[in-house]
Protein backbone atom coordinates (compact mmCIF):
# COMPACT_ATOMS: atom_id res chain seq x y z
CA UNK A 1 0.00 0.00 0.00
CA UNK A 2 1.26 3.53 -0.62
CA UNK A 3 -0.84 5.01 2.01
CA UNK A 4 -2.22 3.53 4.94
CA UNK A 5 -4.43 5.30 7.40
CA UNK A 6 -4.41 3.54 11.19
CA UNK A 7 -7.58 4.57 13.11
CA UNK A 8 -7.35 8.03 12.23
CA UNK A 9 -8.57 10.63 15.40
CA UNK A 10 -8.98 14.67 15.15
CA UNK A 11 -10.25 16.93 17.41
CA UNK A 12 -10.35 20.54 17.00
CA UNK A 13 -10.20 22.13 20.60
CA UNK A 14 -12.60 19.40 22.36
CA UNK A 15 -14.78 18.73 19.17
CA UNK A 16 -13.58 15.34 17.78
CA UNK A 17 -13.72 15.83 13.87
CA UNK A 18 -12.63 12.33 13.17
CA UNK A 19 -13.21 9.42 15.17
CA UNK A 20 -11.35 6.04 13.85
CA UNK A 21 -11.15 6.54 10.25
CA UNK A 22 -8.80 4.28 8.56
CA UNK A 23 -7.92 3.57 4.51
CA UNK A 24 -6.09 2.43 2.64
CA UNK A 25 -4.33 3.75 -1.42
CA UNK A 26 -2.75 1.67 -3.55
CA UNK A 27 -0.29 2.63 -6.07
CA UNK A 28 -2.63 3.35 -8.62
CA UNK A 29 -5.53 4.55 -9.52
CA UNK A 30 -8.41 6.84 -7.81
CA UNK A 31 -9.59 6.35 -4.11
CA UNK A 32 -12.85 8.59 -3.71
CA UNK A 33 -13.86 9.36 -0.21
CA UNK A 34 -17.87 10.50 -0.24
CA UNK A 35 -19.74 12.10 2.07
CA UNK A 36 -22.21 14.72 4.16
CA UNK A 37 -20.57 17.97 4.57
CA UNK A 38 -19.02 18.19 8.29
CA UNK A 39 -18.48 13.96 7.75
CA UNK A 40 -14.34 15.03 8.05
CA UNK A 41 -13.66 14.14 4.17
CA UNK A 42 -11.36 17.20 4.29
CA UNK A 43 -10.27 16.97 7.49
CA UNK A 44 -8.77 12.96 6.68
CA UNK A 45 -6.93 15.32 3.59
CA UNK A 46 -5.54 17.51 6.42
CA UNK A 47 -4.34 15.42 8.12
CA UNK A 48 -2.69 13.31 5.66
CA UNK A 49 -0.78 16.64 4.08
CA UNK A 50 0.18 17.84 7.95
CA UNK A 51 -2.41 20.97 8.02
CA UNK A 52 -4.07 19.57 11.20
CA UNK A 53 -2.25 16.80 13.69
CA UNK A 54 -3.97 14.19 14.75
CA UNK A 55 -4.76 13.59 18.46
CA UNK A 56 -4.82 9.59 17.60
CA UNK A 57 -3.76 7.07 15.13
CA UNK A 58 -0.95 6.71 12.79
CA UNK A 59 -0.39 7.84 8.79
CA UNK A 60 1.89 5.60 7.17
CA UNK A 61 3.12 6.86 3.38
CA UNK A 62 5.88 5.17 1.31
CA UNK A 63 6.40 2.26 4.05
CA UNK A 64 7.28 5.73 6.38
CA UNK A 65 4.85 7.08 9.45
CA UNK A 66 4.65 11.06 8.28
CA UNK A 67 1.79 12.28 10.67
CA UNK A 68 4.10 13.72 13.03
CA UNK A 69 5.72 15.81 10.29
CA UNK A 70 4.98 19.62 9.55
CA UNK A 71 3.20 20.39 5.83
CA UNK A 72 5.99 21.75 4.46
CA UNK A 73 8.29 18.45 4.87
CA UNK A 74 4.95 16.08 3.47
CA UNK A 75 5.12 17.46 0.62
CA UNK A 76 8.37 17.06 -0.10
CA UNK A 77 7.73 13.09 0.51
CA UNK A 78 5.73 12.97 -2.44
CA UNK A 79 1.80 14.29 -0.97
CA UNK A 80 0.46 17.04 -3.06
CA UNK A 81 -2.82 18.89 -1.63
CA UNK A 82 -5.13 20.76 -4.02
CA UNK A 83 -7.41 22.21 -0.98
CA UNK A 84 -10.81 22.98 -0.82
CA UNK A 85 -12.11 25.82 -1.81
CA UNK A 86 -8.55 26.01 -4.71
CA UNK A 87 -6.81 28.37 -2.24
CA UNK A 88 -4.62 29.37 -5.51
CA UNK A 89 -2.38 32.53 -4.71
CA UNK A 90 -4.41 35.12 -5.76
CA UNK A 91 -2.17 37.83 -6.46
CA UNK A 92 0.68 35.25 -8.39
CA UNK A 93 0.62 34.68 -11.94
CA UNK A 94 -0.68 31.92 -13.53
CA UNK A 95 2.64 30.82 -14.00
CA UNK A 96 4.38 31.96 -10.89
CA UNK A 97 1.25 29.69 -8.98
CA UNK A 98 2.68 26.84 -11.02
CA UNK A 99 6.05 27.38 -10.66
CA UNK A 100 6.05 27.83 -6.98
CA UNK A 101 4.39 24.35 -6.49
CA UNK A 102 7.73 23.25 -7.57
CA UNK A 103 9.41 25.20 -4.54
CA UNK A 104 11.35 22.10 -3.01
CA UNK A 105 12.74 20.92 -6.67
CA UNK A 106 16.08 21.71 -7.32
CA UNK A 107 15.94 19.84 -10.55
CA UNK A 108 15.57 22.86 -13.55
CA UNK A 109 15.02 20.62 -16.52
CA UNK A 110 12.90 18.49 -14.87
CA UNK A 111 10.71 21.77 -13.79
CA UNK A 112 10.78 22.94 -17.40
CA UNK A 113 9.36 19.74 -18.49
CA UNK A 114 6.65 19.76 -15.68
CA UNK A 115 5.18 23.14 -16.48
CA UNK A 116 4.96 21.93 -20.22
CA UNK A 117 3.17 19.34 -19.06
CA UNK A 118 1.12 21.19 -17.33
CA UNK A 119 0.42 23.29 -20.23
CA UNK A 120 -0.56 20.33 -22.73
CA UNK A 121 -2.65 19.24 -19.74
CA UNK A 122 -4.38 22.54 -19.14
CA UNK A 123 -3.97 24.47 -22.88
CA UNK A 124 -5.80 27.58 -21.24
CA UNK A 125 -3.22 28.02 -18.73
CA UNK A 126 -0.99 28.96 -21.25
CA UNK A 127 -3.03 31.39 -23.12
CA UNK A 128 -3.20 32.69 -19.43
CA UNK A 129 0.11 32.21 -18.00
CA UNK A 130 0.72 36.21 -17.06
CA UNK A 131 -2.62 36.90 -15.84
CA UNK A 132 -3.05 37.07 -12.24
CA UNK A 133 -5.17 34.33 -10.77
CA UNK A 134 -7.44 36.29 -9.41
CA UNK A 135 -8.76 36.95 -12.78
CA UNK A 136 -9.37 33.69 -13.60
CA UNK A 137 -12.68 31.89 -13.25
CA UNK A 138 -13.41 28.82 -11.23
CA UNK A 139 -12.81 26.15 -13.32
CA UNK A 140 -9.35 27.96 -13.93
CA UNK A 141 -8.12 28.51 -10.99
CA UNK A 142 -8.87 24.87 -10.41
CA UNK A 143 -6.99 24.13 -12.87
CA UNK A 144 -4.42 26.04 -11.43
CA UNK A 145 -4.84 24.32 -8.32
CA UNK A 146 -4.37 20.91 -9.80
CA UNK A 147 -1.56 22.53 -12.06
CA UNK A 148 0.39 23.40 -8.67
CA UNK A 149 -0.07 20.68 -7.01
CA UNK A 150 1.68 18.21 -10.28
CA UNK A 151 4.14 21.00 -10.77
CA UNK A 152 5.77 19.20 -7.15
CA UNK A 153 5.88 15.75 -8.79
CA UNK A 154 4.03 13.93 -6.29
CA UNK A 155 3.57 10.74 -5.77
CA UNK A 156 0.03 11.11 -4.68
CA UNK A 157 -2.74 13.38 -5.35
CA UNK A 158 -4.82 14.56 -3.03
CA UNK A 159 -8.08 16.31 -4.08
CA UNK A 160 -10.66 18.31 -1.83
CA UNK A 161 -13.80 18.79 -4.05
CA UNK A 162 -12.55 19.94 -6.93
CA UNK A 163 -15.86 20.11 -8.89
CA UNK A 164 -17.21 22.75 -5.93
CA UNK A 165 -18.94 25.91 -7.04
CA UNK A 166 -18.43 24.59 -11.27
CA UNK A 167 -20.54 24.17 -13.95
CA UNK A 168 -21.52 20.74 -15.61
CA UNK A 169 -19.66 21.20 -18.81
CA UNK A 170 -16.19 22.54 -16.40
CA UNK A 171 -16.61 19.45 -13.82
CA UNK A 172 -16.47 16.96 -17.10
CA UNK A 173 -13.22 18.54 -18.18
CA UNK A 174 -12.03 18.19 -14.48
CA UNK A 175 -13.23 14.85 -14.66
CA UNK A 176 -11.05 13.47 -17.20
CA UNK A 177 -8.36 15.58 -16.61
CA UNK A 178 -8.07 13.67 -13.21
CA UNK A 179 -8.73 10.03 -15.05
CA UNK A 180 -6.11 11.12 -17.08
CA UNK A 181 -3.59 11.89 -14.03
CA UNK A 182 -4.59 8.63 -12.56
CA UNK A 183 -3.97 7.31 -15.75
CA UNK A 184 -0.35 8.45 -15.85
CA UNK A 185 0.76 6.48 -12.54
CA UNK A 186 -0.19 9.46 -10.12
CA UNK A 187 -2.88 7.81 -7.66
CA UNK A 188 -5.42 10.29 -6.58
CA UNK A 189 -7.40 10.83 -3.19
CA UNK A 190 -10.48 12.24 -4.38
CA UNK A 191 -13.23 13.78 -1.89
CA UNK A 192 -16.46 14.71 -3.25
CA UNK A 193 -19.55 15.60 -1.31
CA UNK A 194 -22.38 15.70 -4.36
CA UNK A 195 -22.84 12.17 -5.02
CA UNK A 196 -24.90 13.33 -8.32
CA UNK A 197 -21.95 15.47 -9.93
CA UNK A 198 -18.81 13.72 -8.51
CA UNK A 199 -15.79 13.15 -10.24
CA UNK A 200 -13.94 9.60 -11.10
CA UNK A 201 -16.93 7.97 -10.56
CA UNK A 202 -15.85 4.41 -11.76
CA UNK A 203 -12.91 4.82 -9.07
CA UNK A 204 -12.31 2.64 -5.82
CA UNK A 205 -14.75 3.32 -2.56
CA UNK A 206 -13.60 2.29 0.82
CA UNK A 207 -15.93 2.03 3.30
CA UNK A 208 -16.44 5.33 5.39
CA UNK A 209 -17.47 5.06 8.59
CA UNK B 1 7.27 81.15 -5.77
CA UNK B 2 8.32 78.53 -7.79
CA UNK B 3 11.47 77.98 -5.89
CA UNK B 4 9.74 77.90 -2.77
CA UNK B 5 7.63 75.16 -4.33
CA UNK B 6 10.66 73.07 -5.06
CA UNK B 7 11.89 73.53 -1.76
CA UNK B 8 9.49 72.28 -0.40
CA UNK B 9 8.45 69.64 -3.08
CA UNK B 10 12.19 68.42 -2.25
CA UNK B 11 11.71 68.58 1.82
CA UNK B 12 8.24 66.48 1.14
CA UNK B 13 10.57 64.24 -1.29
CA UNK B 14 12.58 63.76 1.95
CA UNK B 15 10.19 62.77 4.22
CA UNK B 16 8.04 60.15 1.72
CA UNK B 17 11.42 58.67 1.33
CA UNK B 18 11.89 57.72 5.01
CA UNK B 19 8.03 57.26 5.85
CA UNK B 20 8.21 54.95 2.75
CA UNK B 21 10.71 52.77 4.45
CA UNK B 22 9.08 52.57 7.23
CA UNK B 23 5.52 51.89 6.01
CA UNK B 24 6.89 48.89 3.93
CA UNK B 25 8.54 47.29 6.23
CA UNK B 26 5.63 47.29 8.48
CA UNK B 27 3.59 45.96 5.62
CA UNK B 28 5.64 43.70 4.68
CA UNK B 29 5.34 42.07 8.36
CA UNK B 30 1.87 41.97 8.70
CA UNK B 31 1.47 40.40 5.07
CA UNK B 32 3.56 37.37 5.85
CA UNK B 33 3.01 37.33 9.43
CA UNK B 34 -0.39 38.78 10.38
CA UNK B 35 0.83 40.49 13.12
CA UNK B 36 0.27 44.34 13.75
CA UNK B 37 3.90 45.59 14.67
CA UNK B 38 3.33 48.40 17.37
CA UNK B 39 7.36 48.21 18.05
CA UNK B 40 8.12 49.60 14.78
CA UNK B 41 8.82 52.69 15.80
CA UNK B 42 11.14 51.62 18.27
CA UNK B 43 12.60 49.76 15.60
CA UNK B 44 13.16 52.74 13.87
CA UNK B 45 14.81 54.42 16.97
CA UNK B 46 16.93 51.69 17.65
CA UNK B 47 18.35 51.96 14.39
CA UNK B 48 18.94 55.82 14.42
CA UNK B 49 20.98 54.77 18.39
CA UNK B 50 22.92 52.45 16.05
CA UNK B 51 24.38 55.41 14.54
CA UNK B 52 24.54 57.79 18.03
CA UNK B 53 26.66 54.89 19.12
CA UNK B 54 28.65 53.78 16.54
CA UNK B 55 28.74 56.79 14.13
CA UNK B 56 28.45 59.95 16.67
CA UNK B 57 30.06 57.70 19.36
CA UNK B 58 32.35 55.24 18.48
CA UNK B 59 33.38 57.36 15.03
CA UNK B 60 33.07 54.68 12.35
CA UNK B 61 32.07 55.94 8.94
CA UNK B 62 28.44 56.60 8.62
CA UNK B 63 27.90 53.93 5.98
CA UNK B 64 29.18 51.79 8.21
CA UNK B 65 27.19 52.47 11.28
CA UNK B 66 23.57 53.06 8.94
CA UNK B 67 24.90 49.06 7.66
CA UNK B 68 25.19 47.90 11.44
CA UNK B 69 21.93 49.22 11.90
CA UNK B 70 20.42 48.10 9.08
CA UNK B 71 21.29 44.34 10.56
CA UNK B 72 21.24 45.08 14.06
CA UNK B 73 17.50 45.66 13.53
CA UNK B 74 17.37 43.05 11.54
CA UNK B 75 18.12 40.77 14.08
CA UNK B 76 16.20 42.65 15.98
CA UNK B 77 13.47 41.26 14.46
CA UNK B 78 14.24 37.91 13.66
CA UNK B 79 14.67 37.73 18.08
CA UNK B 80 11.06 39.33 18.02
CA UNK B 81 9.84 36.68 15.60
CA UNK B 82 11.31 33.90 17.28
CA UNK B 83 10.53 34.69 20.63
CA UNK B 84 6.52 36.62 21.16
CA UNK B 85 5.31 36.37 17.42
CA UNK B 86 5.92 32.41 16.61
CA UNK B 87 4.61 31.23 20.30
CA UNK B 88 1.52 33.51 19.57
CA UNK B 89 1.30 32.82 16.01
CA UNK B 90 -2.79 31.21 16.98
CA UNK B 91 -3.16 34.02 19.20
CA UNK B 92 -5.30 37.20 16.90
CA UNK B 93 -4.16 39.23 19.14
CA UNK B 94 -1.51 37.71 20.87
CA UNK B 95 1.55 39.78 18.37
CA UNK B 96 -0.10 43.35 18.98
CA UNK B 97 0.46 43.13 22.54
CA UNK B 98 3.23 41.21 22.82
CA UNK B 99 4.68 44.00 20.08
CA UNK B 100 3.42 46.97 22.30
CA UNK B 101 5.25 45.25 25.22
CA UNK B 102 8.51 44.97 23.51
CA UNK B 103 8.23 48.99 22.08
CA UNK B 104 7.95 49.47 26.27
CA UNK B 105 11.22 47.38 26.52
CA UNK B 106 13.09 49.36 23.62
CA UNK B 107 12.62 52.86 24.90
CA UNK B 108 13.58 51.76 28.32
CA UNK B 109 16.36 50.29 27.20
CA UNK B 110 17.31 53.41 25.01
CA UNK B 111 17.02 55.63 28.46
CA UNK B 112 18.69 53.52 30.54
CA UNK B 113 21.45 53.52 27.91
CA UNK B 114 21.91 56.54 26.67
CA UNK B 115 19.63 59.25 28.90
CA UNK B 116 16.32 60.59 27.80
CA UNK B 117 18.27 63.79 25.99
CA UNK B 118 18.02 64.03 22.05
CA UNK B 119 21.24 63.18 20.80
CA UNK B 120 23.32 65.00 18.84
CA UNK B 121 24.78 63.46 15.49
CA UNK B 122 27.55 65.25 13.60
CA UNK B 123 26.41 66.19 10.26
CA UNK B 124 27.19 63.65 7.81
CA UNK B 125 28.07 65.85 4.85
CA UNK B 126 27.46 70.16 4.56
CA UNK B 127 27.19 69.43 0.60
CA UNK B 128 24.32 70.65 -1.01
CA UNK B 129 22.66 70.70 -4.40
CA UNK B 130 20.97 74.51 -5.58
CA UNK B 131 18.44 74.58 -8.08
CA UNK B 132 17.59 77.92 -8.59
CA UNK B 133 16.84 79.56 -5.00
CA UNK B 134 16.21 75.90 -3.80
CA UNK B 135 18.44 73.22 -2.18
CA UNK B 136 18.77 69.89 -1.07
CA UNK B 137 21.20 68.58 1.03
CA UNK B 138 23.54 65.91 0.63
CA UNK B 139 22.16 64.34 3.95
CA UNK B 140 18.69 64.76 2.63
CA UNK B 141 19.70 63.50 -0.60
CA UNK B 142 21.54 60.27 0.85
CA UNK B 143 18.27 59.22 2.71
CA UNK B 144 16.50 59.74 -0.85
CA UNK B 145 18.65 57.52 -3.24
CA UNK B 146 18.95 55.13 -0.20
CA UNK B 147 15.88 54.41 -0.17
CA UNK B 148 14.94 54.05 -4.24
CA UNK B 149 17.74 51.71 -4.08
CA UNK B 150 16.46 49.71 -1.14
CA UNK B 151 13.02 49.40 -2.18
CA UNK B 152 14.17 48.44 -5.82
CA UNK B 153 16.15 45.75 -4.55
CA UNK B 154 13.47 44.58 -1.97
CA UNK B 155 11.30 44.72 -5.30
CA UNK B 156 13.54 42.52 -7.52
CA UNK B 157 14.18 40.16 -4.62
CA UNK B 158 10.24 39.40 -4.04
CA UNK B 159 9.40 39.79 -7.69
CA UNK B 160 12.68 37.26 -8.85
CA UNK B 161 13.94 35.52 -6.19
CA UNK B 162 12.78 31.84 -4.77
CA UNK B 163 12.40 33.11 -1.05
CA UNK B 164 10.44 36.41 -2.29
CA UNK B 165 8.14 34.11 -4.33
CA UNK B 166 7.67 32.66 -0.74
CA UNK B 167 6.77 35.51 0.96
CA UNK B 168 4.44 36.82 -1.01
CA UNK B 169 3.03 33.53 -1.29
CA UNK B 170 2.85 33.34 2.41
CA UNK B 171 1.08 36.71 2.65
CA UNK B 172 -1.46 35.15 0.15
CA UNK B 173 -2.31 31.95 1.63
CA UNK B 174 -0.01 30.88 4.70
CA UNK B 175 -1.85 27.30 4.42
CA UNK B 176 -1.72 27.27 0.68
CA UNK B 177 2.09 28.35 1.36
CA UNK B 178 2.99 25.74 3.48
CA UNK B 179 1.71 23.11 1.26
CA UNK B 180 3.84 23.69 -1.22
CA UNK B 181 6.76 23.01 1.32
CA UNK B 182 7.34 27.03 1.97
CA UNK B 183 8.44 26.75 5.56
CA UNK B 184 6.35 29.77 7.62
CA UNK B 185 8.67 29.78 10.36
CA UNK B 186 11.56 30.03 8.00
CA UNK B 187 9.50 32.41 6.00
CA UNK B 188 8.89 34.56 8.66
CA UNK B 189 12.18 34.90 9.97
CA UNK B 190 13.03 36.49 6.72
CA UNK B 191 10.07 39.05 6.35
CA UNK B 192 11.10 40.43 10.21
CA UNK B 193 14.80 40.60 9.28
CA UNK B 194 13.39 42.71 6.14
CA UNK B 195 10.82 44.29 7.49
CA UNK B 196 12.51 45.33 10.84
CA UNK B 197 15.64 46.16 8.70
CA UNK B 198 14.26 48.57 6.74
CA UNK B 199 12.73 50.06 9.48
CA UNK B 200 16.00 50.63 10.72
CA UNK B 201 17.54 51.78 8.20
CA UNK B 202 15.41 54.44 7.84
CA UNK B 203 16.45 55.22 11.76
CA UNK B 204 20.13 55.24 10.62
CA UNK B 205 19.94 57.60 7.73
CA UNK B 206 17.77 60.18 9.39
CA UNK B 207 19.64 60.18 12.92
CA UNK B 208 21.91 62.94 11.74
CA UNK B 209 18.71 64.95 10.98
CA UNK B 210 16.45 64.49 13.46
CA UNK B 211 18.11 64.45 16.98
CA UNK B 212 17.47 61.19 18.57
CA UNK B 213 15.23 60.51 21.20
CA UNK B 214 13.76 57.28 23.03
CA UNK B 215 10.64 58.18 21.99
CA UNK B 216 11.04 59.30 18.50
CA UNK B 217 9.00 56.43 17.20
CA UNK B 218 5.95 57.29 18.37
CA UNK B 219 5.45 60.18 15.90
CA UNK B 220 6.33 57.47 12.89
CA UNK B 221 4.25 54.66 13.83
CA UNK B 222 1.20 56.71 13.62
CA UNK B 223 1.97 58.19 10.52
CA UNK B 224 2.42 54.81 9.29
CA UNK B 225 -0.62 53.64 9.95
CA UNK B 226 -1.84 56.07 8.15
CA UNK B 227 -0.18 55.59 5.27
CA UNK B 228 -1.01 51.58 5.11
CA UNK B 229 -4.25 52.12 6.01
CA UNK B 230 -4.10 54.57 2.61
CA UNK B 231 -2.24 52.41 1.24
CA UNK B 232 -4.28 49.24 1.19
CA UNK B 233 -3.36 46.63 4.14
CA UNK B 234 -1.03 44.51 2.46
CA UNK B 235 -0.51 46.12 -0.54
CA UNK B 236 4.00 46.86 -0.86
CA UNK B 237 3.21 49.28 -3.78
CA UNK B 238 0.26 51.08 -1.76
CA UNK B 239 2.25 51.72 0.93
CA UNK B 240 5.17 53.35 -1.55
CA UNK B 241 2.07 55.15 -3.04
CA UNK B 242 0.82 56.76 0.37
CA UNK B 243 4.09 57.38 1.50
CA UNK B 244 4.71 59.88 -1.94
CA UNK B 245 1.03 61.44 -1.03
CA UNK B 246 0.87 61.56 2.52
CA UNK B 247 4.44 63.19 2.84
CA UNK B 248 3.47 65.74 -0.08
CA UNK B 249 0.04 67.06 1.33
CA UNK B 250 1.64 66.81 4.63
CA UNK B 251 4.85 68.97 3.49
CA UNK B 252 2.73 71.30 1.51
CA UNK B 253 0.46 72.20 4.72
CA UNK B 254 3.04 72.45 6.76
CA UNK B 255 4.85 74.93 4.98
CA UNK B 256 1.65 76.80 3.71
CA UNK B 257 -0.73 76.33 6.92
CA UNK B 258 1.36 75.09 10.09
CA UNK B 259 2.12 71.52 11.51
CA UNK B 260 -1.15 70.91 13.46
CA UNK B 261 -3.43 71.60 10.70
CA UNK B 262 -0.72 69.41 8.47
CA UNK B 263 -1.57 66.57 10.86
CA UNK B 264 -5.10 66.71 10.72
CA UNK B 265 -5.46 66.76 7.20
CA UNK B 266 -3.50 64.21 7.05
CA UNK B 267 -6.17 62.26 9.19
CA UNK B 268 -8.50 63.70 7.11
CA UNK B 269 -7.32 61.99 4.27
CA UNK B 270 -7.13 58.75 5.63
CA UNK B 271 -11.31 58.74 6.65
CA UNK B 272 -11.98 60.08 2.87
CA UNK B 273 -9.78 57.00 1.73
CA UNK B 274 -11.63 54.65 4.42
CA UNK B 275 -15.42 56.29 3.03
CA UNK B 276 -14.91 56.29 -0.42
CA UNK B 277 -12.17 53.01 -0.60
CA UNK B 278 -12.71 51.18 2.39
CA UNK B 279 -9.79 48.61 1.04
CA UNK B 280 -7.11 51.65 0.58
CA UNK B 281 -6.19 52.95 -2.65
CA UNK B 282 -4.32 49.30 -3.91
CA UNK B 283 -6.05 47.18 -1.16
CA UNK B 284 -8.41 44.12 -1.63
CA UNK B 285 -11.62 43.34 -0.32
CA UNK B 286 -11.23 40.48 1.89
CA UNK B 287 -13.14 37.68 0.41
CA UNK B 288 -16.19 35.69 1.84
Amino acid sequence: MLLEVRDLHVHYQKVAALKGISLQVPSGGIVTIIGANGAGKSTTLRAISGLVRPSKGEIHFDGQRIDNLPPEQIVGRGIAHVPEGRRVFPDLSVEENLRIGAFLRADKDGIESDLEDVFRRFPRLKERRTQRARTLSGGEQQMVAIGRALMSGPKLLLLDEPSMGLSPVVVQEIARIVADIADTGVPVILVEGNRHRRLGGQGRRPAHQ
Amino acid sequence: MSDFLLQTAFNASYAASYMALIAVGLVLIFGVMGVINFAHGELYMAGAYAVVFFYAGLGLPFIVAVAIGLVFVGCLGMLMELALFRPLRTNPLGGLIASIGFLLMLQTVAVLGFGLRNQNVPPVSQGRITVGGAFLTYERLYVILATVGLLLALWLFLRKSKFGWALRACAQDREAASLQGISINQTARYAMFIGAGLAGVAGALTAPLVAPTPYMGHTVIVTAFIIIIVGGIGSLEGAVLAAIIYAFVHTFVTTFFDGVIANIVGLLLMLAVLVVKPQGLFGVRERA
